[in-house]
């Protein structure tokens, strides 16, 4: 039982880290109508923004993150304001393929600026170890488990019961519309990608003490983001917050009690499946083209 | 004038001209006029051009992405050497088994993930190639884990044994072959659905053109032809480590169509070579030039879909014109 | 699938109480009609009347919730549509063309149309990746099929240009062109007087005639354009928010008390129409 509950604390943690990927993905997807490739990528950089001045400027590491935070910020808007505010013409699918173009540039830039050798980056909490009902979870889990679900509570409550939500909703549902009743939609689309490079680098020092700080840092957590946004549905915000947990969770399970090699390659091909029955995900529904 | 060379528009004609010229790289080479280096790195990229085309008729005709092209091609190089190497079958039944083999799985993989709407392509097939990619670092007995699989030239017919001059020459035929299949198909009736699927899914249904289907045969297409380019791969370069069949390869065959052009026979051999070739030949003498290539092919996808989204192939097309006019308005 | 039960004398289509609803608002409701051999029928009703529904489901686009669609098809056996994927009716002899035009712009003009015959090839994908003789002749054979409609649309000089940059006319018969293609018994025309000037209007009305005389099949015209439906049409249907209003020739439905108010918008009972 306690451990379990100990594979189900460590999928809490590893679910957060999924949704705050996911998170920064459909803010982007609903608001720009891009499938956004590059958020792994440049939670990465900015993830080695972070390490370099812990590492390199000693900074202690809130400060550090403080400074990645402002670069996902910048990042983020130069991304909106120099590539995505001109492929308004472009189909969905070239759209991906820009974002995949922009993963290419992240990952020829990084290694120049940051060098290749593997960085390591400490956890936020450095010790400590608390036990609930026999299972054991470090007090920087417990506190990455808080934190996430902290954020993401924030977001809603701002999507949902704010101006700037509302003008959010407005253009996710339909920008032109709300480009007509004055919502400022290209505002919104620059502060959607922002967002999603804040959620980015939260996720990338929460994921960095796991490992090390490497070009591959965030690529399975691209990966599980992306099928969470899937699994969850593109309609809804919080549908893909709902499909990280759940793969955060089943994946833990899996590496566990199935197989601790292919653990995270059968949920892959469970989910598929599973698309199969329900192609428009746990949350959403089929949508009825006009012809 | 123009008249005189109107032989010279057969598309047949042109194909074969063309695969004379690539051929010539070895006696260029031989003379010293190329490096004998140019003829692994022209190979290779005529390799990935292959690839590339099976991804262009995916992407470019039937408006469908896939990530997977690495995947499915290193799974064929691996299939190719174990076949050759382990089992000691012979070079064409090891390239019929890499070829059925990636191909059976790929339609199975189409089956699933065509089901799925079209903007989840793209996820569905990255989550394969995550699949595939942890089988070829886990299956040791197969694909000889980290540490990477051997194959030797290919032994044609049991007698003619290849070297690289003569593999070389395989491969232009091969290629040279492929775009003119690819050429008649596209230019046909399955061209014109692929088409149609992809300007309209609703007028193409109305036609009769069967979506799952013709998605299906694409996505067959697409496998076949990265299959094809693995067992060339495998036995040209004569190794295959998992590494090299990561999602940064797949981005590369995106990076070629896109850049040469899409849905262009000759734009994806020029695409081919400005990702593999150009940098390989002329930026290697910079610092961090892997890096800075890649930037390049990033920055040059992004340029080529917002500002000029038929490809580079059409540069030449372009610039003519203008010339043209320029001429006319002097006059 | 032989359904010799229903009576299709002389019909080439038959509707039965065809209904379908969108998250609980019907958008056909019980809608019954039938369309005869080598007629023009008009299916109208002001904006909203569920008319494009209606059809959409005709072709399989929708699968409706309830109802029965027996379609005579080429061979003269009678088919019930629900039966069949949307893929598989232009096969059977039912063709449409789109509201607002749905062409390939990347191709020229007569492969768009070619498109249109996709069914009617036989070759197979390796005969045509080899050009074997049979797949070239069939394709040459198609092409000049393809060739002469557009000759009888007067269009065949534009034939190998792409329809990118077209204008509007003509795309509207290029569309055209790729449904004649197939040998229809049955076409249905989604609006095609929509965006045409009035001599293009004109010009269409005459076209429809002569297409019907000339390749015997029948057409079914949803349309807006009021002068064009009266002109051309040998019987209407008016339906009015899904569900039947009046039917007969134009002159009774222009004299029908219900079409005039449904048109004009004169307030009518609220109750009757849920």
């Amino acid at each position: 039982m306690s451990t379990f509950l100990q594979v189900i604390f460590r999928s809490l943690e590893t679910g957060s880290l999924y949704a705050l990927a996911s998170l920064g993905i459909i803010i982007v997807f609903r608001t720009s109508n891009i499938t956004n490739f590059s958020q792994g990528a440049v939670a990465m950089f900015n993830t080695f923004v972070v390490t370099y001045f812990f590492n390199s400027m000693g900074w202690p590491l809130w400060m550090a993150i403080i400074a990645g935070v402002i670069s996902a910020i910048i990042v983020g808007l130069l991304i909106d304001l120099v590539i995505i505010r001109h492929t308004k013409k472009v189909s969905p699918v070239a759209k991906q393929i820009v974002t995949l173009g922009m993963v290419m540039i992240v990952l020829g830039i990084a290694p120049m600026l940051f060098g290749v050798d593997p960085l390591r980056l400490p956890r936020l909490i450095e010790d400590g170890n608390i036990s609930i009902l026999g299972a054991d979870i470090s007090y920087n889990g417990l506190f990455n488990i808080v934190f996430g679900i902290a954020i993401m509570a924030t977001l809603f409550y701002i999507l949902q019961k704010t101006k700037v939500g509302l003008a959010v909703r407005a253009t996710a549902s339909n920008e032109y519309t709300a480009k007509l009743m004055g919502v400022p939609t290209k505002t919104v689309t620059m502060g959607a990608w922002a967002v999603a490079g804040i959620l980015g680098v939260l996720s990338g020092v929460m994921a960095a003490p796991m490992t090390s700080v490497t070009l591959g840092l965030m690529d399975e957590i691209q990966i599980n983001a992306l099928i969470a946004v899937v699994l969850g549905g593109f309609q809804t915000f919080y549908g893909p917050v709902i499909g990280a947990y759940v793969i955060g969770i089943s994946r833990n399970l899996l590496l566990y009690y199935g197989s601790s090699v292919w653990g995270g390659q059968i949920l892959y091909i469970l989910i598929l499946v599973f698309l199969v029955f329900r192609p428009y995900g746990l949350i959403g529904k089929k949508i009825i083209k006009k012809v | 004038m123009k008249t005189k060379f109107n032989w010279l528009r057969n598309p047949y004609l042109q194909f074969l001209l063309f695969g004379l010229l690539l051929a010539m790289v070895p006696v260029l080479a031989k003379v010293g006029i190329f490096k004998v280096s140019y003829i692994t790195t022209l190979g290779g990229a005529f390799i990935f051009a292959i690839a590339a085309l099976g991804l262009n008729i995916l992407l470019g005709y039937s408006g469908l992405i896939s990530l997977g092209t690495a995947g499915f091609m290193g799974l064929a190089a691996y299939l190719s050497a174990y076949a050759t190497m382990d089992l000691n079958l012979p070079f064409e039944v090891a390239i019929f088994l890499a070829i059925l083999i990636p191909t059976l799985i790929g339609v199975l993989v189409g089956l699933v993930s065509l089901k799925i709407e079209g903007i989840y392509l793209a996820i569905a097939t990255l989550a394969v190639s995550e699949v595939m990619r942890k089988t070829f670092e886990e299956f040791d007995f197969f694909t000889g884990g980290f540490s990477g699989k051997t194959a030797n030239y290919p032994t044609l017919f049991g007698i003619f044994t290849l070297d690289r001059a003569t593999m070389y020459y395989f491969i232009v035929f091969v290629l040279i072959a492929i775009m003119i299949l690819t050429h008649n198909m596209v230019n046909g009736r399955l061209g014109r659905a692929l088409n149609a699927m992809r300007g309209s899914e609703a007028a193409s249904q109305a036609m009769g053109v069967n979506l799952m289907k013709h998605r299906l045969i694409a996505f067959a297409l697409a496998t076949i032809y990265a299959s094809i380019a693995g067992v060339l791969y495998v036995h040209f370069i004569k190794y295959s480590y998992p590494s090299i069949w990561s999602l940064k390869l797949s981005l590369d065959f995106l990076a070629m169509i896109i850049i040469g052009g899409l849905r262009s026979i000759y734009g994806t051999l020029l695409g081919a070579v400005i990702v593999f070739a150009v940098p390989d030949l002329f930026l290697k003498q910079l610092p961090y030039f892997s890096q800075v290539s890649y930037i390049l092919n990033g920055i040059l996808i992004i340029l080529v879909i917002i500002f000029y989204p038929h490809g580079l192939i059409y540069a030449g097309h372009d610039i003519k014109r203008a010339f043209n006019k320029l001429r006319k308005g002097a006059k | 699938m032989q359904n010799n039960q229903v009576d299709m004398n002389g019909l080439v289509l038959r509707i039965e109480e065809l209904s379908i609803a969108f998250g609980g608002l019907k958008a056909v409701d019980s809608l019954s009609f039938e369309i005869k051999e080598n007629e023009v029928f008009g299916l109208i009703g002001p904006n909203g009347a569920g008319k494009t529904t209606a059809f959409n489901c005709i072709t399989q686009f929708y699968k409706p919730d309830s109802g029965a669609i027996y379609f005579k098809d080429r061979k003269g056996q009678t088919q019930n549509l629900l039966d069949h994927n949307v893929h598989e009716i232009i096969k059977l002899g039912l063709v449409r063309t789109f509201q607002n035009v749905e062409l390939i712009r990347e191709l020229s003009i007569i492969d768009n149309v070619l498109i249109g015959a996709h069914t009617d090839f036989e070759a197979t994908i390796f005969s045509q990746a080899f050009r074997l003789p049979k797949a070239v002749r069939e394709e040459r054979e198609m092409r000049a099929k393809a060739y002469k409609i557009l000759e009888t649309l007067g269009i065949e000089d534009r034939a190998n240009l792409p329809v990118g940059g077209q204008p509007y006319g003509i795309l509207k018969k290029v569309e055209f062109a790729r449904s004649l293609i197939s040998d229809p018994k049955l076409i249905i025309l989604d609006e095609p007087a929509a965006g045409l000037n009035d001599v293009e209007t004109i010009e269409l009305a005459s076209r429809i005639r002569k297409i019907r005389d000339e390749l015997g099949c029948s057409i079914l015209l949803v349309e807006h354009d009021m002068r064009l439906v009266m002109d051309v049409c040998d019987r209407i249907c008016a339906i009015s928010f899904g569900k039947f209003l009046a039917k007969g020739t134009p002159k009774e439905i222009k004299e029908n008390k219900a079409v005039q108010v449904a048109y004009l918008g004169i307030e009518v009972d609220h109750d009757t129409k849920q």
